[in-house]
């Protein structure tokens, strides 16, 4: 293998601390990812020499962060292939993106429209969308997709001249999933449908053109790609965030108010309420330039032969329901017949393994899957052959210790 | 109530130096919790806010407190023998006056008090305190 993780290690301190007695075992990446020093840096970096409020003062310190905020956007929209910059919306991150636009659409739907979803969707990508149908009298309709992300042809007319939205996550946080997004965006656009890709588990892996993908909105978090926690994007087309209604109104976003009335300011500032999230923004474009600087598609294989090999060795042993589909490029689900995940949890923390139980976000999901949760273990660049099987045999001794029924 | 005599389950986890240790002694310890009958695990008797199942079933009896529990997760059965032993024969009164709290994490178990949603034993001393 080209690819060495261990070069990447140093730039990491996080995950060189021992976790109780035992090597710290990082492998809840799907949850966030920890953070290089640069991305570090340039948030201590902002405060020590750059911390202005940004777009309001004409001084010496608010120009340099005004210019580095606007920078960061135009790292972010070079980051997404977007055409502009003005189309990167600041925002906390995916769930704060989705209810933008869920809010911001409103007023597009008419009772007896659709909302198209997946099966697969975590609760950010399901909830806005319900509760939208609520208010509006519009149908919340699942696309069910199989665990390996495929349907039947038949399913094809879940896409009706009826959908209105269509949103779908590019890859399943609870069990890898990737999913069939560029046939489902096409055949939402024949349908004339907004769409949104949730791109919250791609990012980190994949490199995303969303010029390519052609889709009407874009929404991740920062946080699970090296990047801080408290910052997200929304990307748009021009004409989708020109027909949002912005559901924060307030400072920043305005361009002149009287008691009377407000006219909104221009894309990106219309959507953006009050003073943002400046450090994240910045801390979120170093994360950007971090990928960039990899060698993308290395990184990628390496993060693939890991998920492959842990699913190939718990799969040649037996007594594991593996939920992943075999070719999950970023992280292995499984569960253990007669024996509680949690209890499976606390062992493989007992030996320094950071794992996630629990349902993941995505009750429908579990009960599509016959299950109350799955055991997730979740790969980043930075996670080594060793780590991964560490928790292969790690599993296997805490499934030897608690299955005696 | 529980096979083993309490002093004896707090021995064995005051003992445990590691977190290891704890959880090997809490599989050990959760085989000696006698199970509530299918019957018993009803809704009703069920703990909230725990996220492995929970079943608490409390009588006051000739002024003790007899208190019988069960989960579908063996680490938890293993830390409620813990908590039952601390509380066996005892009167509701008493029960109150206690600071469980800090009993149990002398036996090595804060890590199961924490408020986080995954353990719900800070649930579980608050139904066993209240009348
Ligand atoms: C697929 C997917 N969508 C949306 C989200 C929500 O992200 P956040 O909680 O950062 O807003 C997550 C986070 O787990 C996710 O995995």
């Amino acid at each position: 293998m080209a690819f060495d993780p261990s070069l990447l290690r140093p730039l990491f301190p996080i995950l060189s601390q021992p976790a109780y007695e035992h090597p710290l075992t990082y492998l809840d990446n799907a949850a966030t990812t920890q953070k290089p020093l640069a991305v570090l840096d340039a948030i201590q970096n902002y405060y020590r020499t750059g911390n202005a409020n940004v777009h309001r003062g004409a001084h010496f310190l608010s120009d340099r962060a005004t210019n580095q905020f606007e920078h960061a956007r135009h790292t972010l929209a070079h980051f997404l292939q977007a055409p502009e910059q003005s189309h990167i919306i600041w925002t906390k991150g995916a769930t704060e993106a989705i209810n933008m636009v869920a809010y911001g659409l409103e007023h597009v739907l008419a009772k007896g429209d659709e909302i198209l979803i997946t099966s697969l969707e975590h609760h950010a990508n399901l909830v806005p969308w319900q509760q939208l149908a609520f208010r509006t009298g519009a149908r919340l309709r699942v696309l069910p997709l199989t665990s390996s992300g495929e349907w039947e042809a038949e399913f094809a007319h879940y896409f009706s001249d009826r959908t209105r939205i269509f949103a779908a996550t590019q890859i399943s946080n609870a069990i890898g999933t990737t999913t069939p997004m560029q046939t489902m965006l096409d055949l939402a656009k024949q349908q004339g449908a907004f769409t949104l890709v949730d791109g919250a588990q791609a990012v980190a892996h994949y490199p995303v053109n969303v010029s390519e993908l052609d889709c009407d909105f874009y929404v991740f978090s920062g946080h699970k790609m090296y990047g801080p926690t408290g910052i997200g994007v929304l990307y748009g087309k021009q004409h989708a965030l020109e027909v949002l209604i912005p559901y924060q109104t307030g400072g920043e976003m305005v361009r002149h108010v009287s008691h009377q009335a407000t006219e909104f300011n221009v894309l990106p500032y219309r959507l953006e309420a009050g003073t943002p999230n400046i450090e994240g923004v910045i801390g979120l474009a170093a994360a950007c330039d971090f990928l960039s600087a990899q060698d993308r598609s290395a990184l990628l294989a390496w993060e693939q032969s890991l998920a492959h090999h842990v699913y190939t060795r718990l799969h040649k042993e037996g007594g594991i329901e593996l939920h992943s589909p075999e070719n999950s490029t970023t992280l292995v689900s499984l569960s253990v017949p007669n024996v509680h995940l949690l209890d499976l949890n606390a062992y493989l923390d007992s030996q320094g393994v950071a794992v996630r139980a629990g349902s993941h976000c995505a009750h429908p999901l579990m009960a599509q899957l016959g299950v109350s949760g799955t055991l997730r273990a979740s790969f980043a660049c930075y996670n080594t052959l060793k780590e991964a099987d560490r928790f292969c045999d790690v599993l296997i001794d805490a499934i030897d210790l608690l299955n005696d029924e | 109530m529980t096979n083993a005599p309490s002093l004896d389950i707090e021995h064995q986890l005051q003992a445990c130096r590691s977190k290891e240790e704890t959880f090997k002694t809490l599989v050990v310890l959760s085989k000696t919790l006698p199970r509530l009958s299918d019957d018993e695990k009803i809704e009703d008797n069920k703990v909230k806010g725990c996220e492995s199942a929970v079943w608490l079933i409390i009588e006051d009896i000739n002024d003790v407190r007899h208190i019988r529990a069960d989960s579908d997760a063996k680490l938890m059965r293993g830390v409620l023998v813990a908590l039952l032993s601390l509380v066996a024969d005892k009167s509701f009164a008493d029960i109150q006056q206690m600071d469980l709290k800090r009993e149990l994490a002398e036996l090595n178990l804060s890590s199961y008090l924490t408020s986080s949603r995954t353990n719900g034993v800070l649930a579980i001393l608050a139904q066993i305190q209240r009348p």
